[in-house]
């Protein structure tokens, strides 16, 4: 009985252990200072392809600013009130992430023809929630590839849609696409005239697979545009010669293309040596069948 | 006959006393725990050992190139000697035979703890590239495992005899087993023919052999274009370093069974003369090698082998450095110029110094260079910029310098360390020789 009292007393004693630690939990849970999420958005545009937003989260932790990976955020175009839904998106692993808007028709201008978007994120456990408005106007570039007393040009106009009228006094660049870095075309950038208009010498011989340069011109990163690019490929670029060793017989090939020589004399000297083995290993066969005449000392032991 | 009694009774193995038994116990100790730690390792996959992106060849390489070293002292010492005729290596070969044998075997062994999954051990052969270094690694390492058994089998044959007579009344279990092992030798013409035309075979043929091996080994890291590894120079070093391993562990292993099989008689301060003239000769060769391998690229270095030297030279390395080249190179050889250096006793600190040091030699060739890459690994944790090994790296590797320790053990058990049959052909030799003078 006594026994039994103990048991259940102990009992009762772990369970208010438990049961305060939880709770001592959820109340330290509700009063835990969640931290803040700063959202980047910036809006980009190409030409005759795709409109999309780029969009970077990040956090000010222990002094330090993090990249916050796998938090879902939702685009929303602001419209007379209304928010309609571009689409959703998580934070990758440096806290960034890509909202491609397929028909750029699908965003709502307002009164002014500005685009207004929203980027939300509702919150979670650790992070409160944040958002970020990005607003900018609709602008095209048209760009072109001319040839004029036999030098090659890029003329490119920048015009605002919403106005229809070509834009002065912005600043272009032109430049070839590569793989790390673009090249850039003659200066840095170039300033439209009044005519929103930009004229570009392309230089001789750049070069490009089968002599094809992809040129763009572009409008970094404008306050009211936004990056708005335009791609001519133009086959002016000097043709690069594939020096690839893909198909031949080298050190570096795979073994289905092992240099000839490689293929000959190591296997003689394998081949060599195994038959020195089997020939080693056959004479101690024969050394074991050839018993005939008995050692001196081995005589004289018996 | 009482000479040749006595002889026999000399040379014949012997059961271990005490120490022996202590000895082998403590081996056994070493390899159980090696292999528990091994089969963790295993279990776990290699995220056991300290090895990163950045040193993903550690403690096991370096070990292996240890190994692969020692294991030249068999074409070295044996072919050589025996080529060129010279007697004094009587009761040494021997003892070299079984050196080479249970070095390169556990190289063997070494390279295989090193991958990762070794469950896929016969890709190497099912998917071979004979560009790669790697396949002729493997192509090379059982070939020479097979020519330094060839070459420690062939001359045991007539002793195995004599041991099958000398234990038919006395132990015939093991007279059993030697008759077995004889290939029913009898000493035949025709078996002394057949049998003096293999080894000189052997003896030729592990000469390029031994090259080949040490070369490859080399090439195993020149091939690869790292800073300290990018050198012509590579295979003929490695040939200089491993005769030095090689010979060191020689003279190492020779005072230490001179002095348990008390061979005091067999194995004369000559021979400890003659080793240690050899031993020096290879030492001033490898220096020769150190010097250039070190010396001109401070003259020529880029950043990066700038960076390397100063690592090496100065920096974290340093100790081991300068451990390995003074105590494993120079000062063996101002000991060994001198008459008195060459004694027996000198010659095994000086042999065991010179094991010390061409051991962590390997360790300072492998894990400073992959420290230092022309292209570092970007993000990766601070503590992969360096490298010591873990627990289980050297659990495993004690485990297999002791197994290699066990497999040179149970060799001086169980076979005579010195030929019984040439002896006793000089000693007669010596006598007739002797006898016609007079």
């Amino acid at each position: 009985m006594k026994g039994n009292l103990k048991l259940s007393s102990l009992f009762i004693a772990l369970l208010g252990v438990f049961l305060f630690t939880t709770s001592f939990q959820n109340l330290y849970a509700q009063n835990a200072k969640k931290n803040k999420v700063r959202l980047k958005a910036y809006y980009v545009k190409i030409m005759n392809e795709e409109v999309y937003f780029d969009i970077n989260a990040s956090s000010r932790i222990d002094n330090k600013n993090v990249n916050v990976a796998n938090i879902d955020l939702t685009v929303y175009n602001e419209y007379d009130d209304e928010k309609i839904e571009l689409g959703t998106i998580k934070t990758d692993m440096n806290g960034a992430g890509r909202c491609v808007v397929k028909d750029f028709n699908s965003i709502k201008p307002d009164s002014t023809n500005s685009y207004n978007i929203l980027i939300s994120f509702k919150g979670n456990e650790d992070f409160s929630r944040a958002s970020k408005r990005l607003t900018f106007r609709n602008a095209n570039i048209k760009a072109n590839l001319i040839t004029k007393d036999s030098i090659n040009y890029i003329t490119a106009s920048l015009l605002d849609v919403s106005k229809d009228s070509l834009i002065g006094d912005a600043s272009l660049t032109v430049q070839v696409q590569r793989l790390f870095q673009p090249l850039f075309v003659g200066e840095e950038f170039y300033i439209t005239d009044e005519s929103g208009t930009i004229v570009v010498p392309v230089e001789e011989g750049i070069p490009g697979v089968d002599g094809n340069l992809t040129i763009e011109v572009v409008l970094s990163d404008s306050d009211d545009y936004g990056t708005v690019k335009a791609i001519v490929i133009a086959p002016i670029g000097k043709p690069i010669v594939d020096e690839s060793t893909f198909d031949q017989r080298k050190m570096w090939s795979p073994r289905n293309k092992t240099p000839i020589f490689l293929l000959i004399f190591p296997n003689i000297i394998i081949f060599g040596m195994l038959g020195l083995i089997v020939y080693l290993m056959f004479n101690l066969f024969k050394i074991s069948k050839s018993k005939t005449k008995t050692n001196i000392y081995l005589k004289q032991k018996t | 006959m009482k000479n040749y009694d006595k002889l026999l009774n000399d040379l014949a193995p012997r059961k271990f006393g005490k120490r022996g038994a202590i000895w082998t116990i403590f081996l056994i100790v070493i390899i159980v725990a090696g292999l528990i730690a091994y089969i963790d390792q295993v279990i776990k996959g290699q995220v056991v050992t300290n090895m990163r992106d950045y040193a993903l060849w550690g403690i096991y390489i370096s070990n292996f190139v240890f190994f692969v070293a020692t294991s030249f002292v068999g074409s070295v010492t044996v072919a050589i000697l025996r080529l060129t005729n010279n007697t004094w290596r009587t009761p040494l070969v021997r003892i070299a035979e079984i050196i080479s044998l249970a070095a390169i075997v556990m190289a063997g062994l070494t390279i295989m703890i090193d991958m990762g999954r070794p469950d896929r051990l016969l890709n190497l052969f099912i998917h071979a590239r004979l560009q790669s270094p790697i396949t002729w690694d493997v192509i090379i390492v059982p070939t020479y495992i097979v020519f330094s058994f060839l070459l420690l089998y062939f001359p045991l044959l007539p002793d195995l005899a004599i041991l099958k007579k000398h234990y038919n009344k006395t132990k015939p279990k093991f007279s059993k087993w030697y008759g077995k092992l004889a290939l029913n030798w009898t000493g035949s013409n025709a078996q002394k023919a057949i049998q003096e035309k293999s080894i000189k075979i052997i003896a030729i043929m592990i000469i390029p052999i031994g090259i080949l091996l040490q070369t490859i080994d080399a090439w195993l890291f020149s091939t690869t274009y790292r800073v300290g590894w990018d050198s012509t120079n590579m295979g003929a070093y490695f040939i200089s370093g491993a005769f030095v391993a090689g010979v060191g562990a020689l003279v190492t292993m020779v005072w230490i069974i001179r002095k348990v099989r008390k061979l005091e008689s067999y194995i004369t301060d000559s021979h400890f003369d003659r080793l240690g003239k050899l031993l020096v000769l290879a030492c001033l060769i490898y220096l020769y090698f150190n010097i250039n391998e070190y010396l001109l690229p401070i003259f020529t270095a880029p950043v990066q082998e700038d960076i390397h030297l100063n690592a090496l030279v100065s920096g974290e390395y340093a100790p081991l450095f300068w451990f390995a080249q003074i105590v494993g190179l120079i000062l063996p050889i101002i000991i060994l110029l001198f008459k008195k250096g060459r004694k027996p006793l000198p010659m095994f600190i000086v042999g065991f110094m010179v094991v010390i040091g061409s051991w962590w030699k390997r360790y300072i060739i492998v894990t400073p260079t992959l420290l230092h890459p022309f292209l570092p690994i970007e993000g990766v944790p601070e503590s992969w910029h360096h490298y010591f090994p873990s627990l289980h790296e050297w659990l495993i590797t004690a485990a297999t310098l002791a197994m290699a320790l066990l497999i040179i053990t149970i060799m001086v058990r169980y076979l005579p360390v010195i030929p019984i049959q040439r002896t006793a052909d000089e000693q007669e030799f010596l006598k007739t020789n002797k006898n016609t003078e007079s």
